[in-house]
């Protein structure tokens, strides 16, 4: 019985994991047609500035509003810091992928795969993606600044994957240079 | 960051803009705000009168971009204690009752047109969500206390 309900737990978690993934991919369009997001052709090596990921995080600003004693000033805030974590955490997902995809490219034209570093690479991102449902959860239920520890692990690990994925590509491009230069 | 123009021409119409021009006004909020005004809404290209006359040619204009951006940048990462200071300090510096202009900026929301071009979109997020909770903190220390005096300078508002 009590193994029937840890199946049943899991299985809820895995669809609610899901469930924001999809929500998370569906929403990033929108979210790049509302800001204008034209200046990204392609990804970075961050996934914003790094001071943008601590102030949307900061527990200063918490601190700032909690001190001024008015619920309704901190109902106001954990919302508009909600949204902004929210569209942190979906620019972040949205572009993981972006860079799986252009390194999925890379591979076909690479002559000499490691199999070691592309499981590793595999196993990060699917590391980064279950983080970023997660704190699709968590920002629901949590005050951002709570969540600081783990958005500065996930904004690691997206630096990470992103730089093996541009090293990855310079070697190929290096390996390969007749492929992309000739006609 | 990178310059069609001459960099160093760049440089000195950006020094000059920034001792002759920003270090006069009182805030970044004003500086922003004042470097929006300086920007054509139909071609976002900027100009300004006095600086391209004196530094002919791109300088001027990169030195203009390049400075709202700067300032822009300053801001959206501030905490929200500065942002709430800088508010503050850019109410005192208008002639507009301070409760009105809290107001007229919670429905119009003009300072959205203070945002560079091409700035990251995160940071675009961040910098209209901190501008918003500094209106209510705003709002909040005006019905603390109704009779905050304002300023006698005078900055351009965003709509100009």
């Amino acid at each position: 019985m009590i193994g029937f309900s840890v199946f049943i737990a899991a299985a809820f978690l895995l669809f609610l994991l899901l469930f924001f993934l999809g929500m998370e991919t569906e929403s990033a369009d929108e979210v790049r047609s509302r800001t204008g997001d034209q200046s990204r052709h392609g990804h970075s090596e961050t996934i914003c500035p790094r001071e943008v990921t601590h102030s949307i995080f900061s527990q200063e600003d918490f601190g700032f509003i909690l001190r001024l004693g008015s619920p309704r000033l901190l109902r106001i805030y954990r919302a508009e810091r909600k949204g902004v974590a929210l569209h942190w955490v979906r620019r972040a997902s949205n572009e993981i992928r972006t860079i799986m995809q252009e390194h999925a490219r890379s591979a076909r034209l690479s002559h000499n795969l490691k199999p070691a570093a592309e499981a590793k690479l595999f196993f990060q991102y699917i590391v980064l993606r279950l983080i970023c449902g997660l704190l699709m959860i968590f920002i629901r239920f949590m005050s951002p600044p709570a969540l600081h520890g783990i958005a500065a692990y996930l904004s690691n690990l997206y630096d990470q994957i992103s730089h093996a994925q541009h090293d990855f590509e310079i070697a190929t491009r290096i390996a390969t240079p007749q492929d992309s230069s000739t006609p | 960051m990178s310059y069609r123009a001459n960099p160093v021409k760049v440089y000195d119409a950006f020094d000059d803009l920034l001792r002759r021009t920003l270090s006069k006004i009182p805030c970044d909020l004003g500086r922003l705000i004042y470097l929006a005004s300086t920007r054509d809404y139909n071609t976002g290209t900027y100009h300004h009168e006095g600086l391209s006359a004196r530094h002919p040619g791109d300088g001027a204009r990169e030195a203009l971009q390049a400075a709202h951006r700067d300032v822009f940048c300053r801001l959206a990462t501030a905490t929200l204690e500065e942002l709430v200071g800088q508010l503050e300090m850019y109410v005192q510096s208008s002639h507009e009752r301070p409760d009105e202009l809290v107001r007229t900026w919670q429905e119009l929301e003009p300072y959205r047109i203070a945002i560079p071009m091409l700035a990251d979109p995160t940071m675009v997020q961040l910098f209209l969500s901190n501008i918003r909770i500094a209106l209510e903190v705003l709002r909040f220390r005006q019905k603390q206390n109704p009779l905050r005096p304002s300023g006698a300078s005078q900055l351009p508002s965003p709509a100009r």
